[in-house]
């Protein structure tokens, strides 16, 4: 292991949140270090293109604007740290003196694993996209709404030729017109929600809603859009199954008319996103069961604080909320943190964070008519007993009901840990990721609890897992 | 605690492997067994070990010189019992474990470490245990997956692993179904003697505060075990080790056995799963609470250095294990005794309050937790615990007042 380098602040996660923070925690003159497992700034909202390529036009759609700016913003700021193309593994307590924390840190390119010490850290570790097991899913071609954004932002590639998008959520909309305007061809968004369900949604917050118009006018001309490229936009279109040989080949949807079969090479599943919450749980911070999709959000206070003194968050592990709550939020995080820390004269941080607060306030509106909007809960799809819930060790749903009703036998308050241990859902290279969410609600549905009521996966070192080798590797150069 | 459970013929606190096993083995007996657990069965050390099954003289006895090792090396003969219980377990309980017992090698990777093993080889084989010194060739030719640069092994057929996940759950379902009271999320705050000799112990509860007034106490709580004896004034010589176990994806099976190292600190195997369990007892650190103290009751947590170190070993000694991810690391709190033995049995001191802990329990648990059993039910101590008496530390309690 190198030689630890030690800041002020460590700032997990380089995307709008985390920037924002950085942006803050530098202004007031505090050493920064901000990690990223991207080669480049700007998260997965604006994912870039690899060092060297330019690409035209790149992210110019307005919803990417404020967070673009922040993005040329930083990358001209020099007085800071980043650490590129570096994993965080874990976060720990630091020097038993000093106090603070200190980060396990894995330089991607060479491999070891470093160790960064800091005052204090701000994870902003974004958020990823909710898998879904339903009969099919796991079948080559099936993908998640994220993983088709991410293709088209950096390496520019559309992973097929025919794309139909199906799910709860809006991006859909954003998602269809971004791979027309790559030459693809979406063979159908297929919203689960009846279009009655959504206009509920919006009708009553309809007048703050107005207050951030944008991406609400955003949406409005999208569906326009996909409308005149002859792009079918159905409501009440429910995905029942995935199909195909080695492949994907179609997928059924059942609406009120009944079914339909979609022919496709891809379908891209997209409804909402769990917060990353790995590093917060690994070291020990309260967390709560996340509205809507679930997962854990961080608990914090009004200054972005989390229940464990030093350790702040920023941006989505806070609650999904979208790149601009999530840029306001970093700011918020940053500059807490700078008065905290003694960097920043309380009254003026009092008053920047009130003026970030407000904005944050005249947002909420529309957050919360969006998350209700695209609640997935009703709409999920049911896996049959056969379907694998746990991909990584083939874990099927009848298998994973048979440990539920086991563990019910002993005890009431059993938790995903406890289901875990006999079927080994949640064991593999996901880390459970993508299964944690799935087993929490088929405890809870089994044993008549609310999903929050359930305790999740015990969260482990290391984040990610990382082959053994890599982690051996000395030939990191010193620091 | 449900109310008939109040005046139960013995308390047993703990539920890992040594509570739930002593609990299932008394309740066979006919005693009325009540076992309160803190959090919840096999939530401690008992289900956090990697499940080796471990029989010849481990190395932490090796590392204090030979006569130290000579005096350890008397507990091969309780191995040797462990090896027949293991043997026997499956059947016992009624149902699988995971049970594989293929044979463990102990690996050496110098000539140095070669005649240590001889040495160990040559002491087992005197006291009966059939380990036999494998060199270089006889190694790669029943391991080929081990390094071909080791030098040698010592070989056991009995040694293998089970899991514990599922070992202490076993058990206390068995416990169950022969009447056992068994009480999770249930804490020991109190313990005190009365005037007859009989203990009276406060348990905090889910559903509030219970009293419990019991002819024995049976404390099989881990390292917690000493400062819970500490309630009564007594004195227990065991010191809680944070230590830390890492497991990888899973692979084909290419490692049928428990594989250890001589001279350094490694247990390694393959799952029936096929992951591999990687340990050997790196420490981890306590965190700290609040007053600067270690916490004690928290898992430890990762040391990277000792990570490193115990990843190093392990891909020293087999290669294709680099290729392999590491998916989880994991710590949790063991117990040693002050003579690195554990410590079952009555405490002279106090009549009626026995204790198990101090160690190496899994490989161990079962078959003390049955001798254990067979010394309360039976009024004196099995002849095979004279080694493990917890009065070889009496002198530590030889101020204690009580009742």
């Amino acid at each position: 292991m190198n030689a630890s380098m030690s800041y002020d602040v460590a700032i997990v996660g380089g995307g709008p949140a985390g920037m924002a923070a950085a942006e803050r925690t530098i202004g007031a003159g505090l050493s920064t270090c901000l990690i990223d497992e991207q080669p480049r700034l700007g998260g997965q909202i604006l994912r870039q293109p690899p060092p060297g390529f330019a690409v035209t036009g790149w992210q110019s759609g307005r919803l990417y604007r404020a967070a673009r700016a922040l993005l040329a913003r930083v990358e001209r700021l020099d007085a800071f740290d980043f650490r590129a193309g570096h994993a965080v593994l874990g976060v720990g307590a630091g020097h038993a003196e000093e106090g603070g924390f200190a980060l396990s840190v894995q330089p991607l390119a060479t491999g070891g694993v470093e160790r960064i010490d800091a005052r204090r850290v701000i994870v902003a570790g974004g958020c990823y996209d909710m898998p879904v097991a339903f009969p099919g899913w796991t079948l080559p071609g099936v993908m998640s709404a994220g993983a088709v954004q991410t293709l088209l932002k950096s390496p520019q590639v559309l992973p097929g030729g025919r794309i139909a998008l199906f799910g709860t959520h809006p991006l859909m909309i954003v998602l269809a017109e971004q791979i027309l305007a790559a030459g693809g061809e979406v063979a159908g968004v297929h919203f689960a929600q009846p279009r009655r369900a959504m206009l509920a949604a919006l009708g009553p917050r309809l007048p703050g809603v107005l207050r951030a118009w944008r991406p609400l006018l955003e949406g409005a001309r999208g569906l326009a859009n996909l409308r005149q490229a002859g792009v079918p936009v159905h409501f009440g279109s429910a995905i029942v199954r995935a199909e195909g040989g080695d492949a994907l080949e179609a997928i059924t949807l059942l609406r009120a008319g009944g079914r339909e079969r979609v022919a496709c090479d891809v379908a891209a599943m997209c409804y909402g996103f769990l917060p990353q919450s790995d590093l917060v749980r690994q070291v020990g911070a309260a967390v709560r069961w996340a509205p809507g999709p679930g997962g854990w959000e961080t608990l914090c206070d009004e200054g972005m604080r989390s229940s464990l003194p030093g350790l702040y968050v920023a941006g989505e592990t806070a609650g999904v909320a979208g790149s601009d709550v999530a840029m306001l939020r970093g700011a918020l995080a940053g500059v807490t943190l700078a008065c905290d820390a003694g960097a920043l004269d309380e009254v003026e941080g009092a008053r920047v964070a009130a003026a970030l607060r407000a904005r944050i306030a005249r947002l909420a509106p529309f957050t919360a008519m969006l998350r209700e909007l695209a609640d997935p809960q009703a709409y999920l799809p049911e896996p049959e007993l056969e379907t694998l819930v746990c991909r990584c060790e083939d874990v099927s749903a009848r298998a994973l009901d048979a440990a539920i009703a086991a563990c019910a036998e002993g005890d009431d308050g059993f938790g995903a840990s406890a289901v875990k241990l006999r079927c080994r859902a949640g064991m593999g290279l996901c880390q459970g990721r993508s299964c944690e969410h799935a087993v929490i609600r088929r405890i809870a549905r089994a044993s008549g609890r609310e999903a929050a009521q359930v305790a999740g996966f015990t969260a482990r070192f290391p984040a990610r897992a990382v082959p053994i080798a890599e982690l051996l590797e000395r030939d990191a150069p010193a620091r | 605690m449900t109310p008939g459970s109040s005046h139960p013929d013995i308390l047993i606190v703990g539920g890992g492997l040594l509570g739930c096993a002593s609990a299932w083995h008394l309740a066979r007996r006919g005693l009325r067994v009540a076992l309160v657990e803190q959090s919840q069965v096999n939530a401690g050390a008992s289900g956090q070990n990697a499940g080796s099954l471990h029989f010849q003289i481990e190395r932490r006895f090796l590392e204090q010189g030979e006569e130290a090792a000579s005096d350890a090396a008397r507990i091969v003969s309780l191995n040797r019992l462990a090896i027949a219980e293991w043997q026997g377990l499956e059947d016992m309980l009624g149902r699988g474990l995971d049970i594989a017992m293929h044979g463990g090698l102990m690996v050496a990777e110098t000539e140095a470490e070669m005649a240590l093993l001889a040495f160990k080889v040559a002491r087992e084989n005197a006291l009966g245990l059939p380990t036999r010194l494998l060199d270089a060739d006889e190694l790669r030719a029943r391991a080929p997956c081990l390094s071909p640069h080791l030098a040698g092994a010592a070989w056991l057929a009995e040694e293998g692993h089970a899991n514990p996940r599922i070992l202490a759950g076993a058990f206390a379902q068995q416990a169950a179904r022969e009447g056992a009271v068994i009480a999770c999320g249930a804490r020991l705050t109190g313990l005190a003697m009365q005037a007859d000799g009989q203990y009276r112990a406060t348990i905090e509860g889910l559903d509030g505060l219970g009293e419990v007034t019991t002819p024995r106490v049976l404390l099989a709580s881990g390292h917690w075990s000493a400062r819970l004896a500490g309630l009564l004034g007594l004195n227990l010589p065991l010191y809680p080790v944070p230590l830390m176990m890492n497991v990888t994806e899973r692979g084909e099976q290419v490692l049928p056995f428990l594989v250890q190292h001589v001279g350094q600190r490694l247990s390694m195997k393959q799952s029936e799963d096929g992951n591999f369990l990687i340990g050997g007892g790196w420490p981890s650190r306590f965190r700290r609470r609040a007053d600067g103290l270690p916490d004690l009751d928290r898992p430890g947590e990762i040391v990277e250095a000792n990570l490193l170190g115990n990843l190093a070993v392990a891909a020293r000694v087999m290669p294709g294990l680099a290729a392999r991810s590491l998916l989880r690391s994991w710590t949790g709190t063991t117990c040693i005794s002050a003579d690195q033995l554990p410590l079952v049995g009555e405490v002279g001191k106090a009549p009626g309050l026995f204790v198990a802990a101090g160690g190496s329990l899994f490989t161990l648990g079962p078959v003390l937790a049955r001798l254990l059993a067979q010394t309360i039910v039976d009024g004196r101590p099995a002849d095979e615990l004279a080694l493990f008496l917890p009065d070889r530390f009496a002198h530590l309690n030889a101020f204690a007042v009580l009742p």
